[in-house]
């Protein structure tokens, strides 16, 4: 199976197999030319094969007559932020984000600072299979320059955002994990700039990943250690851009990563309301929290660009997915890590409720995930053979806004095709864990049949 | 069949025109192949100030990196700057990004080996190969290096030339120089190498921003403000470099171009009264440069056109000086490349050595006149009428290594086909103007029935 995914998140693949200098500079001259050129920033994680593909971006957008901005190592988040700061015509984001360190992606930014939604991807790809670039002559060919104060922006906006004299009076202790990722550089900046103590692990940026940048239970525990030993009122695991986030409480508990989301609704419907934005595929923790504030839950297709998108179009108060991407729209209607760790202190700093409090309210569900390697020739014929079957047996009602989903009184599951990669992806959650299995199994079956 | 006629990819580089045919992708394509061919290891890049330059970096870079390279970027620099830092660093080889003498939309790749020397014939035809193959070296990120910046790469460079030649000689009158480096790659470098040796510098296209103010050919119709400038500041000497400034041209003190040929003449005859030894030159460069060699006895062995050719057969010969007539010149004790710097060092040399005037030099040297031509010729009657010449000519001494010359007792002239291009390139020297003249256009209508 060749690790190569292009698609709503952007082109995704294994540097020294598929993802190869070619692809990238024709990818950077298609979304050129897609943009009639004009200010194109760029910015890249802390992957090895960040140069390389920055210099191939690079290349593809200054043939294109683009003139680049080169944020250098960057989260994502803030050059968005950039984007709009610096009238950009749009961005290209390097980074496979939480995925391991083989692997790198280009996400393609547009001139409000969100991802492309389905039909500008679509068009987009369009371009690039008909690979008729814009192409400029030596005499209009435009500067590259670097500028490294893309966070400087961002952390005077998340200073003007949140409540900073109450963090800075509580005092927290705050220990935090950055992956040697993108956030390196703003993180600990970040929370320390609002007084708590900062215990920072993993910010180098010129070091190896010490573990996968995906927040789950496994790559947790070096920061869950962390929090222990240094007593810190919580600790946060960032992925390589700054998009997800993981949370360990105050007892050391590293939190399942569903819950990033169910608590920033919990906090965000205690203080105003709204509608909440997020995918078909989170947990219902999210709806019954919104039930209890009688605020409606939006369910958009799996992919940030959907979310995004419904972010703004409901006006929503809080956006986001399961995976620990959080939305604020107030900062901007993209996931941001770093805003998402100024909700957590600020409301710790007001109520001074520890987040084992809040994560103990949330309604006890169990989330059972499982995901199943199919060729990619296979993949869609297979969700399609599901689809039919369940149908046929006339089962409970179907969700198709993106894959299958079926709806039981005690449950539900979720069976689609990943936007990364090449794999069917089965959700299931009820009340109780030993029924999220049943569902799981039940549409196993139903898919390999 | 119908040329294209803004991508050249010859055993010369690849070479093409920005904004049609020389693409990001070719480029790191071309890149990668290179990459894949010198094999891991150090790779040095620099490139002229064409403003297509960085976008071609990018490319190189990440075709480079790709194919598990670890390169040393010296940023805007002469080609014999990256010619010499590879043999200085004992690197794996180096893209030098410079179309040269091209016009400004025009870009290219050259690729020097191991040996600091620009791939000869055939090791191009093996990278060719690769390139065509199209199945490149692909390295995980984790085998991936950072790049490293090396801007002082230039530094040394001048601090090698001043170490070798030594600065211009204390007590003498202190030489004034103009310097036309077109914007291009010598706008910084040169001058401080000027100064450096001593000179008292008036640059004019010293702004390396790659807007061409002149043709970037270092030819005498190029040259008038150099000329110009020469006049105004009452100079001993003018120099004109190309854009990637390995070529040099030289202005007397009375503000009139010497002609391109000379330059190695001037440079061969300083080398010769210090170190005499075996001279080298291509099979087009003037016969002023066996009268120049016999004043000290030494000998002149011809190599096929191309700087390559040239620096083999220096390699071969134990030459102390050569080059070629285009103003390239070549001095192994600092550099197996034309380079500009060096015979600017050189010929201030001979200034401060001998006292004279750039014009009493040049009066001193043999006679000679030539006349240069590119004509169209149909590319497949090239071989055709080449050996047509050569039975025409049997009576008479011939060299076939690099199209027909022939050795006439009026003169001698050279037919040579280009590689790359529906040409011919013709060049012809006798004594005198008019004989030059004649023996031009007796070959021009020989060579007129093939042409159609």
């Amino acid at each position: 199976m060749k690790p190569l995914k292009i698609g709503i998140s952007g082109v995704r693949g294994i540097v020294g197999e598929t993802f190869t200098p070619e692809l990238a500079v024709s990818f950077a001259q298609a979304f050129a030319t897609y943009l009639d050129s004009g200010r194109i920033l760029i910015c890249r994680d802390t992957r090895p094969s960040g140069p390389m593909v920055a210099a191939a971006v690079a290349a593809g957008l200054l043939a294109s007559g683009c003139e680049v901005i080169d944020l250098g190592v960057c989260p994502t988040p803030s050059l968005q932020l950039a984007v709009t700061w610096l009238n950009a015509q749009g961005g290209i984001a390097i980074t496979a984000g939480h995925n391991a360190a083989p692997w790198n992606a280009l996400k393609f930014i547009r001139a409000d600072g969100l991802y492309l939604n389905a039909t500008q991807a679509t068009e987009l790809l369009d371009i690039y299979h008909q690979h008729e670039f814009e192409k400029t002559p030596w005499d209009l060919i435009r500067p590259m320059t670097e500028r490294g104060d893309a966070v400087d922006h961002h952390l005077a906006i998340l200073m003007s955002s949140f409540d900073v004299a109450a963090i800075r009076k509580r005092g927290l202790r705050v220990a935090v994990d950055c992956c040697n990722g993108a956030a390196s550089a703003l993180a600990p900046r970040w929370i320390a700039e609002v007084g708590s103590q900062v215990l920072t692990i993993n910010d180098d940026v010129n070091a190896a990943f010490p573990h996968d940048p995906e927040p789950r239970a496994d790559t947790m525990a070096q920061v869950r250690a962390v929090v222990k030993a240094g007593d810190a009122a919580i600790g946060f695991v960032l992925d390589a851009d700054g998009e997800r986030l993981g949370l360990v409480d105050e007892a050391g508990r590293i939190l399942p990563e569903e819950y990033t989301l169910a608590i920033a609704a919990a906090i965000r419907l205690s203080r105003r309301s709204g509608p909440i934005v997020t995918n078909v595929s989170t947990s219902s923790m999210v709806d019954r929290i919104g039930a209890n504030c009688n605020v409606t839950v939006i369910r958009t297709p799996v992919g940030l660009p959907y979310v995004s998108e419904a972010v703004l179009e409901h006006h929503a108060v809080l956006g986001g997915e399961g995976n620990g991407s959080i939305i604020l729209p107030e900062i901007h209607a993209v996931p941001d890590s770093m805003a998402a760790i100024g909700l957590f202190m600020e409301h710790m700093a007001l109520t001074g409720s520890p987040l084992s409090v809040l994560a103990a309210q949330l309604p006890r569900l169990s989330m059972v995930k499982s995901t199943i390697p199919i060729e990619p020739n296979l993949i869609y014929s297979t969700l399609q053979n599901f689809r039919d079957r369940v149908q046929d047996e006339g089962g409970p009602a179907v969700d198709l806004s993106d894959g299958v989903r079926l709806d039981w009184p005690d449950g539900w599951v979720h069976v689609r095709v990943s936007n990364t990669e090449s794999i069917i992806r089965v959700i299931a959650e009820a009340e109780q864990e030993s029924r999220a299995h049943e569902l799981v199994d039940w549409a196993r079956e139903r898919l390999h049949g | 069949m119908r040329a294209i006629p803004t991508l050249k990819i010859s055993i010369s580089g690849v070479r093409g025109v920005v904004g049609e045919s020389l693409t990001p992708s070719l480029l790191a394509r071309f890149s990668q192949a290179f990459g894949t061919y010198a094999g891991f290891g150090r790779i040095v890049v620099g490139r002229d100030t064409r403003t297509s330059g960085e976008m071609v970096r990018q490319a190189v870079v990440s075709g480079l990196l790709s194919s598990g390279c670890r390169i040393i970027d010296l940023g805007i620099c002469p080609t014999p700057t990256v010619q010499f830092t590879v043999r200085r660093l004992a690197a794996q080889g180096g893209i030098a990004i410079t179309a040269s003498h091209n016009p400004p939309e025009w870009n290219a790749l050259k690729f020097v080996g191991d040996d600091g020397l620009f791939l000869d014939g055939n090791h191009a035809r093996e990278l060719l190969d690769i390139y065509h193959q199209g199945d490149y070296t692909k390295v995980p990120g984790s085998a991936m290096r950072p790049v490293e910046m090396m801007p002082q790469a230039a530094d040394e460079h001048v601090r090698k030339i001043v170490q070798m030649l030594g600065p211009l000689p204390a007590g003498t009158r202190r030489l004034r120089v103009a310097i036309d480096a077109d914007n291009g790659a010598g706008s910084m470098m040169a001058p401080r190498l000027l100064e450096a040796l001593g000179a008292e510098v008036f640059g004019i296209h010293v702004t390396p921003d790659g807007r061409f103010p002149r043709p970037a050919e270092p030819l005498p119709e190029n040259l008038g403000e150099l000329c110009q400038a020469v006049r105004d500041h009452g100079a001993d000497v003018g120099f004109a470099q190309d854009m990637d400034a390995d070529r040099l041209a030289v202005v007397t003190e009375q503000g009139e171009p010497v002609g391109e040929e000379r330059t190695l003449l001037l440079a061969t005859q300083f080398v010769l009264g210090r170190t005499p030894g075996p001279v080298v030159g291509n099979l087009a460069t003037t016969h002023g440069l066996e009268a120049v060699a016999s004043r000290f006895g030494c000998r002149v062995y011809r190599s096929p056109v191309g700087e390559a050719n040239v620096a083999k057969a220096m390699q071969r010969h134990h030459a102390v000086i050569g080059g070629e007539g285009n103003g390239g010149v070549i001095y192994p004790p600092i550099n197996f490349a034309r380079d500009s710097m060096v015979g600017m060092a050189l010929i201030l040399h001979l200034l401060a050595q001998t006292g004279r005037t750039v014009s009493q030099l040049v009066e001193e040297l043999p006679p000679f006149f030539m006349v240069k031509k590119q004509i169209s010729f149909p590319s497949h009657r090239i071989g055709e009428m080449l050996s047509r010449l050569r039975r025409e000519y049997a009576a008479f001494p011939t060299d076939l290594r690099d199209g027909v010359k022939v050795i006439l007792p009026e003169g001698w002239f050279i037919v040579r086909g280009s590689n790359t291009e529906p040409v011919v390139r013709i060049v012809a020297e006798a004594s005198s103007e008019a004989a030059a003249a004649d023996l031009s256009a007796a070959l021009l209508n020989k060579l007129q029935p093939s042409r159609e």
